[in-house]
């Protein structure tokens, strides 16, 4: 377990500039709380609000994607995994770092969104509902997308992450929300996408566990296949 | 006596993007014996870096397998019995101490027996006044020190070193020398790339020469340096032409012999009335092995010294 907190920060010390840069988001969110008239701006607000969200899981991917090509292509992860760490731990490391990154985004986007979306007639507790949300889509999101990075480099793992996402989304315009759930990345950021003002929220608890055992699920095969595959390849 | 590291009959195979598929390995054996320093030599392209690779788990061999400590290549929990620097070896930019505690830390070492030990090792690699700097900093010389540092901080049973001293200066080659020499002392054993042929000939114990992915030559190095196809001859009271290719120093004559005409060779000299002073295998120098090993000459492909 130590050695997968370990990488864990260590990942999350390696990306501190794209969470700050995503950070810089939340500090407009602030400034917008200072300088606007919360009531009458307040759909103005959310509409930054929900922005956020899409940033952060789009931030997820991006994370997920890179992370392994990254440490391969500066080539440390030999040094990482020349210890006593296998495979699954180092993908563990992975998923967990990113999480403690989204959840560093969200819980200051929470902290903030409580504060000037409350200011507009907002709940805070809804407000923490559509975070827990939106931290479970970037999970789940970023364990697809970890998935795909085993096998394929950045660009394709995260278009790959993109169709696998998107997919279901499309399917559900088209043909039914139940489609949706297939991986309900979209129906989790949806909440948050479709909140407004004058209905509260609900969370859907099937949602919540579905993308909480895929996940399981993903990060499953992702060591599994992980643990098949060269790392390195020969400098000479 | 179990083997500390074991490679056998292991190939691996590579496809590039263009060019089709690539041999790295092909069969290759080798055991490697408890508390010994084991030089593993091989012009670039042999297939060293990729050996070591293998038996860190870092690649899946296409055939055949291997042993590291008795367990098979890629068991994660045995490495934390063994310490690895890796060629050109890439580290985190952050403080020197913490980095290789970070590192100590994946081997499950923790607290201050950790700390204790980080500090002991930058010590130890001439890093001391260092070890509150940012790796990011550092000149290559002192990236490898560090590597050194985090591939020792676990006191590890299996030392595996590619090209350790390649980017220092020769102070820090020598230190890094006696460093392994007393590792072997403690009863470890070093697992050795390296392209320094000197360095190799004065510390290894045995060494392996690589050529294309197979083994070409193995042995003592005592024994691969001295050769049993030649004689070096010292005789006096001789003419200076008795012999081909023949030295005169201080009224000694140097010459050599294939072995199998050594006997004619000294029966020439009593003939001429001369004096035989020393007959010895011909010494030969590890860069002269090596090239004869590895230039294409087919006479030495296969050849393995016992």
């Amino acid at each position: 377990m130590r050695q997968i907190a370990l990488i864990a920060i260590n990942f999350v010390r390696e990306q501190r500039w794209p969470i700050l840069v995503l950070m810089l988001w939340v500090v407009l969110l602030a400034m917008l709380g200072l300088v606007l008239d919360l009531h009458r701006s307040r759909e103005d607000v959310l509409f930054i609000f929900k922005q956020l969200g899409v940033y952060g899981v789009a931030f997820a991917v991006f994370f997920g994607a890179s992370a392994i090509h990254n440490e391969r292509k500066t080539r440390r992860i030999m040094a990482v995994i020349s210890k006593g760490v296998s495979r699954a731990q180092y993908i563990s490391g992975l998923l967990i770092g990113i999480g403690i990154a989204v959840t560093i985004f969200a819980v200051s986007m929470g902290v903030t969104g409580s504060w000037v979306l409350s200011a507009g007639g907002a709940r805070a507790s809804d407000v923490w509902s559509l975070i827990a949300c939106l931290m479970l889509a970037c999970v789940l999101s970023a364990a697809v997308a970890v998935l795909f990075s085993t096998v394929l480099n950045p660009l394709f793992a995260t278009l790959a992450t993109a169709i696998t996402l998107g997919v279901p989304a499309v399917a559900a315009l088209h043909f039914g929300s139940r489609w949706a759930r297939a991986i309900p990345a979209y129906s989790l950021l949806d909440q948050l996408l479709q909140f407004s003002f004058r209905g509260g929220i609900s969370i859907p608890w099937s949602l919540v566990v579905l993308a909480l055992l895929e996940s399981f699920v993903l990060w499953l095969t992702a060591s599994w296949i992980f643990s098949r595959r060269d790392v390195a390849v020969a400098v000479e | 006596m179990p083997f500390v590291l074991e490679f056998e009959n292991i190939s691996k195979e590579y496809r590039r993007l263009v060019g089709g598929w690539v041999i790295a390995l092909n069969g290759f054996s080798l055991q490697v014996e408890p508390g010994e320093i084991f030089g593993f030599l091989g012009p670039n392209g042999a297939g060293k870096t990729t050996a070591i690779h293998l038996a860190m788990g870092f690649m899946r061999a296409t055939s055949g397998g291997g042993r590291m400590l008795g367990k098979p290549f890629g068991h994660a929990p045995t490495r934390r019995r063994v310490g690895f620097l890796a060629e050109n070896v890439a580290l985190y930019p952050r403080k020197a101490e913490h980095l290789v505690r970070f590192y100590g830390g994946l081997n499950g070492m923790s607290g201050v027996v950790l700390k204790a030990r980080a500090c002991e090792m930058l010590d130890l690699v001439g890093l001391s006044q260092e070890a509150r700097r940012n790796v990011g900093g550092f000149s290559r010389g002192m990236v490898q020190r560090v590597g050194l540092a985090q591939a020792l901080v676990n006191d590890p049973e299996l030392l595996i070193l590619d090209e350790p001293t390649s980017a220092l200066d020769p102070l820090a080659r020598v230190q890094i020398r006696e460093l392994l020499l007393r590792s072997r002392n403690a009863g470890k054993t070093v697992f050795l790339s390296s392209h320094l042929l000197s360095e190799v000939e004065q510390i290894c114990d045995r060494v392996a020469v690589l050529n294309k992915g197979r083994l070409v030559a193995m042995g003592k190095t005592s024994e691969l340096l001295h050769s049993a196809d030649r004689s070096d001859i010292v005789a006096r009271g001789i003419p200076d032409n008795a012999f081909p290719d023949s030295v005169l120093e201080n009224g000694l004559l140097r010459f050599a012999v294939p072995a199998s005409s050594q006997r004619e060779a000294l029966e020439r000299v009593w003939l001429l009335g001369g004096e035989v002073v020393s007959v010895n295998p011909q010494h030969r120098s590890l860069e002269q092995i090596f090239l004869q090993l590895t230039t294409g000459d087919s006479r030495s492909t296969g050849r393995t010294v016992a």
